[in-house]
């Protein structure tokens, strides 16, 4: 450990150590795809398992080309956001409400705090019976998955903002509805917003899993479920790393509009 | 919900009105009749049905089967991860090495892996707590990381002013100074593996709440999903409970509001 404590050091004099660590990243990496194509030559019995890089490349072409792949990709794309953008609203009214009345608070509170102790994919066959197996559910799945941290982030934001931005509101006498929307809101936009990529990531897993667990419709986890119960380990490696990547890429993206979006903020960083 | 009003006795029972209103609500909308069974039963249809299967015996047998592959595989995962996150922030080597495939492997979700997990191990109790491991490792292994990553240099430059033994600067200074937010990370972890157990029962198994659960709507039996439900909920609630319980009883040096 110690010698290696001498090469952090150095990193700040030699410019070549950072981009040397970096190649040291992908070492283990290479490692595992190494290894994956030595077990997928060595015999018949798990070629099936371990798919090789040719065969993945060749079931890249071939989903691709039968046009299956963007079907799936839209389908889910599609359902996270229009989950996201139901869920989300009705999170972000009911959060409102809650954090501005103090009756609905008492009201409303103790079920959102009851409901949302169920583990969400536990819904799934409450779901399965009320709504059937298809799209509806996973929608309302989806819309759920969402609604959840933008109630919270709306009513934890609200009510954290300063109470002297409140009495601002009082001595111009506002009116409740106008603070909100003039004080209130503005104030506690920012934090609004960490709750909304908070949804969006959340968004995205619960449309995957409900995906995999209602069984009827198109998406990338029913394209999935279909790969599987065909033995294509080909088609599920591409799959995964591709749901993988568009979760990254979204958070990063709702990261980079957030920082745009509140670039009037003076924080310290 | 909030807690300046939990000093207002009045308010606090208040807080009983929605839900008491809900199940009445409930119990009267199947009184009358308006939707079949397979759609909507009523809260006492739920609990006869919890009676019966606790009296079969049946209800233990999943919920030990649930219980225990939670118990093992969310331990297992959360050391691991623990001593994990511990090494890769005080080591270079092993931050330059494994870091970035720890991160890129961490933005795939859990459920996301569940067809690949089927295909390498099969449907049996090693791909279950396989997913169980993936989801608290990665999860803890954060934390603990970013924990140790973020301890003041000082504490490292006093240790080895007093050439404290390797054991003692983690025992005294380490694991202590990491402590909270690991708790955090460990909790955070918890209800991600439920959630996940509970998903693979769903679709594969062949004892536990889940599969329960998942018998309940192939038979149309809404009571036994309720059931599921209803328990599924608990459990997550309880142990969620002890962890926060922990948060603030377990850190004695921490100053509690």
């Amino acid at each position: 450990m110690a010698t290696y404590n001498k090469i952090g050091v150095n990193k700040m004099k030699v410019p070549g150590i950072k981009s040397f660590n970096v190649l040291l990243g992908w070492v283990v990496p290479l490692a595992i795809l190494l290894v994956w194509e030595l077990m997928s030559r060595t015999d018949s019995n798990h070629a099936y398992a371990f798919a090789s890089l040719e065969q993945i490349y060749a079931a890249l072409l071939e989903i691709t080309a039968t046009g299956e792949l963007q079907q799936s990709l839209q389908a889910s794309v599609l359902r996270a956001l229009t989950g996201l953008a139901i869920g989300g609203s009705i999170g972000f009214a009911v959060g409102a409400l809650m954090a501005t009345s103090r009756i609905a608070d008492t009201l409303v509170g103790p079920l959102y705090n009851i409901i949302r102790q169920v583990p969400l994919m536990g819904l799934v066959p409450l779901f399965s019976l009320w709504t059937g197996n298809g799209d509806t559910s996973k929608l309302l799945m989806v819309c759920i998955s969402s609604f959840y941290p933008l109630v919270l982030a709306t009513y934890e934001s609200i009510n954290q903002v300063e109470s002297k931005y409140r009495e601002v509101g009082d001595v111009y006498k506002l009116g409740k509805l106008r603070s909100f929307f003039t004080i209130l809101l503005p104030a506690a936009l920012p934090n609004i917003f960490t709750g909304l990529s908070f949804a969006l990531a959340f968004a995205w897993l619960s449309t995957i899993g409900a995906e995999i667990l209602f069984n009827a419709g198109a998406g990338l986890g029913n394209m999935m479920m279909n790969a599987q119960s065909t033995s294509r380990m080909d088609i599920l490696i591409i799959l995964t790393l591709l749901i993988g990547a568009l979760g990254f890429s979204m958070n990063f993206l709702i990261g980079r509009l957030g920082a745009y979006l509140f670039r009037w903020r003076n924080l310290r960083t | 919900m909030n807690t300046k009003y939990w000093f207002d006795k009045r308010w606090r029972l208040a807080s009983f009105i929605s839900p008491i209103a809900l199940l009445l609500v409930w119990a009267w909308v199947t009184n009358m009749q308006w939707f079949s069974p397979q759609l909507l039963v009523s809260p006492l249809a739920v609990l006869t049905s919890f009676r019966e299967l606790v009296a079969s015996g049946e209800l233990q047998e999943h919920l030990q089967d649930s219980l225990s592959r939670l118990a093992f595989g969310y331990t297992s995962g959360a050391f691991a991860g623990i001593l994990f996150g511990i090494l890769m922030a005080l080591s270079r080597k092993i931050e330059v090495f494994f870091l970035p495939t720890f991160q890129a492997v961490r933005q795939i979700p859990t459920i996301a892996l569940i067809p690949i997990f089927i295909l390498l191990l099969g449907v049996d109790e090693v791909f279950k707590i396989a997913l169980v491991v993936k989801a608290a490792f990665f999860t803890v292994g954060l934390a603990s990381y970013e924990a140790t990553k973020g301890l003041p240099r000082n504490y490292f430059e006093v240790a080895q002013m007093y050439k404290l033994p390797t054991w003692t600067l983690y025992r005294k200074v380490i694991f202590p100074a990491i402590l909270p937010p690991v708790l955090t990370g460990l909790r955070i972890a918890f209800s991600r593996s439920w959630t996940v157990l509970v998903a693979t029962e769903l679709l594969a198994a062949d004892s536990g709440i889940g599969q329960m659960m998942q018998m309940g709507r192939e038979m149309f039996r809404l009571d036994i999903v309720m059931v599921g439900v209803v328990l599924t909920g608990l459990i997550g609630f309880s142990i969620d409970r002890v962890f926060k319980w922990g948060e603030v009883n377990l850190i004695p040096w921490r100053t509690v509001r």
